[in-house]
């Protein structure tokens, strides 16, 4: 039982969210999916918090084609980016990345990628996946509509640059083409990622790389984008190159995230094989759709 | 602001129009419990890694435990108490019977629920799709073989006839 007496409001639209937040920012809270929050505030972590306002029917939960950009609504949950089309043909990383989000078919259908967002975890999936794809986060708040990447979104442990005031929309992403990979280490299917790798490499008509996007999740306290296009950009892939790729997502752990499920140490030696791992699939895919576009 | 200490909750349960005077800081699987009255749905970790509090609301499979229950205003709930036609029991139900796969029975709501998620969209799953379906939810008493098995025989027993 949440101790505190909570106000609850639903509101129907982004406008009656954001006038609902600005009644008193600092006392309210954002509700998305409620897997993070609600046990918060079940232990009283938050119990400085008087009221919810829960997003789930404010009109966040499309996803859309917009050119080449597809927009993500931030109350989409997972089972809702599963069963979407447009994201397993057009964003396939982030398909691999709902469909193996941990917890059962009820995470999936309660979760959002919004909300995994804001809750900022080291451990979740999404964040890792948003910062490959370069996804822009579209905040709305009293002064309008700002666009931000997801990686600088992302400030710490459980921080992000949001305001008290502010509400995150969704997301913007344009379809990167090329191959992905999404390699996940955990203990059991039922238990929360220590690291996971999304790659995404992307080759030319020469069949040279000229796009390599490597991020851990869960390794630090924030998506560690891994700089490979140095090593990668314009050769030609080879298992070398690839391993070469991978010692640089090693080699780039230099504070690693610690908590009950692994320590730092345990999170930077993993590192190398779960990039090398994504990085390899990622490869297969490249080639592979390159392949069907000769 | 003011904000109250109860709130009027009106939902469908298992069928039935009900309405429950409920705190307002109560979770869904609390409120169920406690205000309305129906044990199926049980209390583990409040965390949401045990799946013991499942219940349908509006078609979907959720941890009760991790929604408010005021959210649940106007919703229709299902709970494992709803899923019996009288006497006669779910096919997964029966399954689970006949397969003796419950001890105590506190993670049934969350095991039958998501093998009825897993048959309905996927009639002949393989026993690492059974696996990966029930991952969400924990059982203390029965090792996990004989829900698998189970939900082999719910399978079989479902499935419309190869061909
Ligand atoms: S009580 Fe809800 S998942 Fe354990
Ligand atoms: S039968 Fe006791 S927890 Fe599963």
């Amino acid at each position: 039982m949440i101790a505190a007496a909570l106000r609850y409001d639903l509101p129907r639209d982004l406008d009656e969210a954001l006038a609902l937040l600005s009644q008193d920012p600092a006392t309210t809270r954002l509700l998305g999916g409620g897997t993070w929050l609600v046990p918060e505030l079940n232990r009283g972590v938050v119990n400085a918090d008087r009221r919810v306002v829960d997003l789930r029917r404010a009109g966040l939960g499309e996803i859309r084609a917009d050119g080449d950009v597809i927009h993500v609504g931030a109350t989409c949950s997972y089972a809702a980016l599963e069963a979407s089309e447009l994201i397993a043909s057009r964003l396939p990383l982030l398909h691999a990345m709902a469909v193996g989000v941990t917890g059962g078919r009820q995470i999936r259908n309660q979760g959002t990628i919004g909300g995994s967002v804001a809750a900022a975890r080291p451990q979740s999936d999404a964040p890792g996946a948003l910062c490959a794809l370069d996804a822009a986060a579209v905040i709305a708040g009293p002064g309008g509509t700002r666009r931000v990447a997801v990686v600088e979104l992302l400030s710490g442990a459980m921080r992000t640059t949001l305001r008290r005031d502010e509400i995150l929309v969704g997301f913007e992403i344009e379809q990167p083409g090329g191959g992905h990979g999404y390699h996940k280490l955990k203990r059991a299917a039922g238990s929360w990622p220590i690291a996971t790798a999304a790659a995404i490499l992307r080759l030319d008509g020469d069949g040279l790389i000229d796009r390599a996007t490597l991020v851990l999740g869960g390794v630090c306290a924030t998506p560690l984008v891994v700089p490979v296009a140095d090593v990668m950009a314009g050769h030609r892939i080879d298992d070398d190159l690839i391993a070469a790729a991978a010692q640089c997502a090693a080699d780039a752990v230099t504070e690693p995230w610690c908590d009950e499920l692994a320590t730092g140490r345990y999170r930077a030696a993993v590192a190398r094989p779960v990039a090398h791992r994504a990085l390899i699939a990622a490869q297969s895919a490249a080639i592979q759709q390159r392949r069907s576009q000769l | 602001m003011s904000t109250e200490t109860t709130i009027r909750v009106e939902l469908t349960l298992d069928g039935v129009a009900r309405t429950a005077e409920v705190p307002s800081g109560a979770l869904l699987v609390e409120a169920l419990r406690e205000d309305f009255g129906t044990t199926g749905p049980k209390l583990g970790c409040a965390t949401g890694d045990c799946g013991a509090c499942t219940v349908r609301r509006d078609g979907e499979i959720v941890k009760s435990c991790l929604e408010l229950a005021a959210g649940a205003q106007g919703c229709e709930i299902v709970t494992i108490e709803g899923l019996a036609d009288g006497d006669e029991l779910s096919p997964v139900q029966q399954a689970f019977w006949d397969e003796q796969a419950f001890q105590c029975g506190f993670c049934l709501s969350g095991m039958v629920f998501a093998a009825e998620d897993l048959l309905r969209s996927n009639p002949r799953p393989t026993d690492d799709e059974i696996r990966w379906a029930i991952s969400g939810n924990l059982c203390r008493c029965t090792g996990y073989e004989a829900i698998v098995e189970a939900v082999r025989t719910a399978a079989r027993r479902m499935a419309p006839p190869a061909g």
